[in-house]
């Protein structure tokens, strides 16, 4: 009994923990974001709240909260309020298969540094990731607003295009691992990361993330340029927040799923694994930012063939080369 | 018909088209500043100029005098043609002042856009600009003569086609001077035409002077209510007041003209104590709290004495969709059959001349292309000016006009003048109606009758009555044959009195309704648009009547003695600030639009400085509506003109084409009625020995609504009695001595004219409104009257 | 196909973000740093004098035709002497867009552009400018021009008395 409170509350507190870093990190995503997107077109960015703008995100929430939630007098009200929920919850919830450290001797007891270390850790994590493009394709579909629609069905069509690509990369990951679980894939890279030992299947999985999350040069379904907002033209106050929070934690879940994949968790040499883990997720946090403030955004038809046209095929050859790379290398070991 | 090619375009135009007319026609823009529609081409101002390539003349000419033939080959863009077109701007432009942003015709001036399109931008002469002085020509026209281009339209408009006579030409040389011979007002009545005539800014609106601008204006083509011709006019608003009014084109009835009065008597829509909020006893309440109340209160007396206790009463002010759902919130109601007209003699007349197959009656296109006029018992220049100025046309095109009148009719044209006594003109009518030989006096009339091939007889309801008025169709329906046309145009009092009348058809007059009034058997009286009380010849009896009234309830938009007493007052909107269709003399259905809503002019709310420096979402003043939508809501119909026009239409088998009517284009005739009425009436007793009181109509301050226009008011003759110089000179009276009439138990001092061309045995007062004479009402028989010298001035 | 040149324009990009990401912002704060404006900046707008002090407006509406948020509203009149004015003028700043067509459009040269830009208000009304707050003492740019010296209407000087006019035309002469 006493076991299993002590659990229940090791748990909760593990739990409270991850939700605060991970929203915390969503929040100053943001801001980094907006630094160093301001810093790449030599401006300041935000610096008018608190030190050097930190705190932006509290006044950003403030504002959002205290706007006037607006509902389309013609929208599908049920739908319309749900869906940006949806794409924020679905976000949380995939970091639940996230290994950060190596389990925790704690208490003498284990307490695994993963919230839930389910034996197919990576098709939950595909299942939810299939699950936020109802989130985007509600809101815009229940917002009875060609914009929210257009960009609602660029969103889906995007979505389904890369999930297939994205999965087919990961395929010889999991080949290589010889598991669905996450924590036992990055225990297989405690000596050399997948990155650097199938750097194709990571190339793909990379590109695949980013149109995923929507962003540059994947942005096709908020296209401010073309359809004003695309699928949350709609939508204010606090439920855009939730879109927007929902897009921030998607951002640092794909970053840890990169980590995990490829990058080799938390392992590392002197510093402490969650240290490594953080470092890795930021840094692949980075290189997202990085290149929204490069690259430009592609046309859709250009998207498309790209997904279906070159991505799919190598991830097809990859995962056939990867096998048998290891039907090789496994007849000789 | 001949065909041309002008600018590889091919026409047919009609035979004695001129080339610029038929460039038109093809939607050319043919620059041009002599050549009016109206005044016709004199070629004097060379902008017109095309190039004749191929067919009968050729060269460079000016397209208004060269009449279109067969085989033209003609271009507008040719550069030789264009090169000239802009040489001769810029020669206008050598004197043209530079003071295009003080001048009014700006945004509307003819030489702005024609300098404009020709692209003459520098003066690239150096000598200096000759100037000129100015004149006063009175409240109307401001004059500024360094803008003048010697176009000569002002000239041929007010002399060839007004007939003024105290303005024209001057000087010689480079010195033509336009105006008159010495400073002082234009006398004539149409010289508010000038404005619009005016290519530039020499003559512009004095009233309207540093108003707006034209593209400021809010502007919709209307109808003119300040007589029953129902000329079209484009009034413009802007700042919640109506600021000016220009001539409207209605080919069929006024032409591209309209008289002064039309022109400047449009101040009442601004007046200031205007009825503005609804009021119950004095109380300002909101429209739905009103409503409430005047159905609440009409609903109650209905229960209490039944529903013969309301009375409604419409006018030939109100336009003919308010005037029919008062009808038919009449029969809603179950009360009798509205009263239209607080006149009675005059509801009568007008419903005698509505009888009339309307075919028979004369648009004033007809009257100007007549030749022979009969003009009995009516003065057009007071009853219907433009009648007047039609008239005149009808004699440069080579007519005779023939007046038999008692009152000393002026014309802006020659005419014969037969005097005559009031009482001899039913009768005379009754003898041509009758094909009986008129007395030697008036041979030359019948000898006129005998010749003329389009002959129009023209009465005014006012001295005819509905007898005269009936003998007048009935002169008329023996007249005419196929072969010899004759029309007959007969002038009401209101703007819609035909309308009014035929919506009442034989429904009550005004004297029954006093009646009952006298009886007590009216509890509530309904008025629209209508003020018995200045209106009722019968006034005492009237006040008598209202004084038994429990419920007296007022739909207009002036301040009218009615409305001061009105339990309820429900504000309407002037013609301009709402749209509806108004039936003129000759039946002529015309719908006008709206030009601006209702609101208090921010002149007044600003009080001549900057407008108040706040935010708000309610206009000022806007509250009063359209009489049409305040009755169907009581109706209980939607507010829906175009529907209430469909069922009118329907329900009155006359007013068949109402639906279709629009503001654009002629307006639509009614149609004929059974003429029932044309029975010749009896003959009336002739009067005594005693001097006889013939009260008429004046062209400013008779009609209601311009009478409270302040840009009339320096025109606003005094009151004055005019009588024969032979009855003058019986009772020792000289001109200007001051008079006591006695008259109708009244007794008035005023100062004496004398006319010689008036009939003997009268004393004619006009109906002044706002003066003592409005006691004295036009459309009776006359009363017998004393007058007496009092003094010499 | 270059497919080197394609790489290349894919990954140069980033060389020069990143290089941007060190080098030093080229904002300027705007509030606490004010940047100096050219002579010639055209912000809100003034309504001048001519060189006898008077108010050069004359009411014309052409600003207010030019405007393209109908920003300006006013009413002529006219004085004594027929000189045309404006009784009321008036702009209301929360509108103006700043793009100089009056002064573009103005006859007179009322209208010019000052270089006063600071005119952030929380009160609306307080945006909305009369005549009165508008007029300067001054003639502007162009301080010797006087409309009414080349009119020929005979406002300021007896009609045909300007430089450019012959005196007035004696109508009744018979001279050639």
């Amino acid at each position: 009994m006493n076991d299993l409170l002590l659990t229940g509350l090791l748990m909760l507190i593990k739990l409270g923990m991850i939700l605060a870093v991970l929203l915390t990190m969503a929040a100053y995503l943001v801001l980094a974001e907006r630094k160093l997107l301001a810093r790449m077109q030599r401006r300041y960015g935000p610096n008018r709240v608190g030190f050097g703008g930190m705190l932006q995100p509290l006044a950003d929430l403030i504002k959002l909260l205290t706007k006037e939630d607006f509902l389309p007098a013609q929208a599908d009200k049920w739908l319309f309020l749900l869906a940006p929920g949806l794409a924020a919850v679905t976000a949380l919830l995939a970091f639940a298969v996230v290994p950060f450290a190596p389990p925790l001797e704690l208490f003498g007891r284990q307490l695994p540094m993963v919230v839930c270390d389910l034996n197919v850790g990576i098709l939950y994590f595909f299942g939810l990731s299939s699950l936020a493009v109802y989130g985007v394709a509600l809101g815009g579909w229940a917002s009875n607003s060609k914009y929210a629609l257009l960009g609602a069905l660029r969103a889906m069509g995007q979505m389904l295009s890369y999930e297939l690509a994205m999965g087919l990369s990961i395929v010889p990951v999991i080949l290589m691992a010889r598991s669905f679980s996450l924590t036992e894939i990055v225990q297989a890279q405690a000596s050399l990361p997948f990155a650097l030992t199938n750097p194709l299947a990571f190339g793909i999985f990379f590109i695949a993330a980013l149109a995923e999350s929507k962003r540059t040069p994947f942005d096709l379904p908020e296209a401010e340029n073309e359809l004003v907002a695309g699928f949350h033209t709609e939508y204010s106050g606090m439920r855009f927040g939730l879109f927007f929070v929902g897009e921030y934690l998607n951002l640092v879940v794909l970053g840890a799923i990169i980590t995990s994949l490829f990058l080799g968790g938390w392992h590392g040499p002197l510093l402490p694994p969650i240290i490594w883990f953080l470092g890795k997720v930021l840094a692949v946090a980075f290189v997202f930012i990085w290149i929204r403030g490069t690259l430009p955004r592609l046309r859709y038809d250009q998207l498309m063939a790209f997904g279906w046209k070159a991505l799919l095929p190598l991830a097809l050859v990859n995962l056939l080369a990867t096998g048998g790379i290891l039907l090789w290398l496994g007849g000789a070991s | 018909m001949p065909t041309l090619i002008i600018d590889n375009q091919s026409v047919t135009v009609p035979e004695g088209t001129n080339v610029l007319e038929a460039a038109q026609q093809l939607g050319i823009v043919v620059p041009h500043f002599c050549y009016h529609e109206a005044l016709g081409a004199v070629g004097a101002c060379r902008v017109c100029a095309m190039l004749f390539i191929d067919g009968p003349v050729k060269g460079m000419q000016m397209s208004c005098m060269v009449e279109a033939k067969d085989g033209m080959v003609v271009s507008t863009e040719a550069p030789e043609a264009v090169a000239y077109r802009s040489q001769v701007i810029e020669w206008l432009m050598l004197n043209h002042p530079h003071d295009c942003p003080v001048c009014d015709e700006g945004g509307e001036c003819q030489l702005q856009d024609m300098t404009v399109a020709s692209g003459h931008s520098v003066r690239r002469y150096s000598g200096k600009k000759r100037t000129y002085q100015n004149q006063d020509l009175g409240p109307f026209i401001a004059h500024e003569m360094n803008r003048c281009i010697q176009c000569y339209r002002c000239v041929r408009t007010y002399q060839d086609y007004c007939g003024g006579t105290d303005y024209g030409v001057l000087g010689a040389n480079q010195r033509l001077y336009f105006g008159r011979f010495r400073d002082g007002p234009l006398e004539s009545p149409f010289a508010g035409n000038l404005v619009d005539i005016c290519p530039t800014g020499v003559l512009t609106n004095k009233p309207y002077r540093f108003t707006s601008r034209f593209w400021d204006l809010q502007e919709a083509l209307s109808v003119c209510p300040h007589c029953s011709l129902g000329c079209a006019v484009i009034p413009g608003a802007r700042f919640r007041e109506l600021q000016r009014v220009r001539a409207g084109v209605n080919p069929e009835v006024n032409g591209w003209f309209i008289c002064d009065r039309g022109r400047f008597g449009y101040d009442y829509v601004n007046h200031p104590d205007r009825p503005r909020t609804p009021l119950l006893h004095g109380e300002e309440l909101p429209w739905s709290e009103a409503l409430e109340a005047l159905q609440q209160r009409l609903s109650e007396l209905i229960d209490r004495h039944g529903s013969d206790s309301i009375a409604l009463l419409g006018s030939g002010r109100a336009s003919l969709e308010s005037n029919y759902l008062l009808r038919r919130l009449g029969e809603q109601l179950g009360t009798a059959a509205p009263v239209y007209g607080s006149h009675a003699a005059r509801d009568r007349a007008a419903r005698a001349v509505t009888d009339l197959a309307a075919k028979l009656s004369a648009s004033l296109a007809e009257v100007r292309s007549s030749d022979l006029l009969l003009v009995m018992g009516a003065d057009p220049l007071a009853e219907g000016p433009m009648l007047a100025l039609a008239i005149r046309q009808a004699v440069r095109n080579g007519g005779r006009v023939m007046l038999c009148d008692p009152r000393p009719v002026e014309l802006p044209c020659s005419a014969e003048h037969l005097p005559c006594q009031p009482q001899e003109l039913p009768q005379l009518l009754r003898i041509l109606a009758a094909g009986e030989n008129l007395p030697a006096n008036l041979q030359p009339l019948a000898d006129a009758l005998q010749q003329a091939k389009r002959p129009v007889l023209i009465g005014g309801s006012d001295l005819l009555g509905a007898e005269g008025s009936a003998a007048l169709l009935a002169a008329a329906q023996k007249l005419n044959s196929a072969e010899r046309p004759c029309r007959t145009m007969i002038l009401l009092p209101e703007t819609n009195s035909f309308g009014a009348a035929l919506l009442a058809g034989d429904g009550p007059d005004f004297d029954q309704l006093l009646n009952d009034m006298d009886s007590g058997r009216i509890k509530a009286l309904l008025c629209l648009e209508a003020d018995p009380l200045t209106d009722c010849p019968d006034r005492k009896r009237l006040l008598q009547g209202l004084e038994q009234l429990e419920f007296l309830a007022v739909l207009d938009h002036l301040p009218s003695l009615t409305a001061k007493k009105a339990d309820l007052l429900l504000p309407t909107t002037a013609v301009a600030e709402g749209a509806g269709t108004l039936v003129n003399n000759e039946g002529r259905m015309q719908a006008f639009a709206q030009v601006f809503s209702p609101g208090e002019p921010l002149r007044f709310t600003g009080q001549g400085g900057h407008p108040p420096r706040n935010f708000s979402s309610t206009t000022p003043g806007a509250l009063p509506c359209q009489a049409w939508a305040v009755l169907a809501e009581l109706c209980g119909l939607p507010v829906n003109l175009a529907e209430i026009r469909r069922e009118l239409a329907a329900k009155e088998p006359r007013l068949a084409g109402l639906p279709e009517l629009s503001a654009e284009g002629p307006g639509q005739r009614v149609l004929p009625g059974n003429g029932a009425s044309s029975s010749v009436p009896p003959a009336v007793a002739t009067a005594d020995e005693s001097l006889q009181l013939l009260v008429c109509e004046t062209l400013y301050g008779s009609e209601p609504l311009s009478a409270l226009s302040a840009p009339l008011d320096p025109v606003c003759p005094h009151p004055y009695v005019l009588l024969q110089e032979l009855d003058a000179a019986r009772l020792g009276i000289a001109a200007d001595d001051l008079v006591q009439l006695t008259a109708g138990g009244q007794q008035l001092a005023l100062p004496a004219r004398l006319s010689s061309r008036m009939a003997e045995g009268l004393v004619i007062v006009p109906r002044l409104r706002g003066t003592e004479l409005e006691s004295f009402y036009p459309g009776q028989p006359p009363l017998p009257c004393r007058v007496e010298k009092v003094s010499t001035p | 196909m270059n497919l080197w040149r394609d790489i290349k324009g894919t990954f140069q990009p980033f060389w020069i973000t990143l290089r941007y990401l060190f080098k030093r912002p080229v904002t300027i704060s705007y509030p606490e740093q004010k940047r100096t404006l050219p002579p010639r900046y055209r912000a809100r707008m003034i309504l001048t004098r001519d060189p006898d002090g008077e108010e050069r407006c004359v009411a014309c509406h052409l600003c207010s035709a030019a405007c393209p948020v109908d920003c300006i509203s006013m009413q002529a009149a006219e004085r004594a002497d027929g000189r045309r004015h404006a009784a009321w003028f008036r702009i209301n700043f929360a509108r103006c867009i700043y793009c100089g067509l009056c002064a573009e459009a103005c006859p007179t040269l009322a209208i010019q552009m000052s270089s006063e830009y600071e005119l952030g208000n929380r009160d609306l009304l307080k945006l909305v400018w009369e005549k009165e707050d508008l007029l300067v003492d001054h003639g502007g740019k162009d301080p010797d021009y006087h409309f009414y010296r080349h009119t020929g209407i005979g406002v300021v000087a007896p009609r045909g008395g300007n430089n450019d006019e012959l005196p007035p035309v004696d109508i009744k002469t018979n001279l050639p």
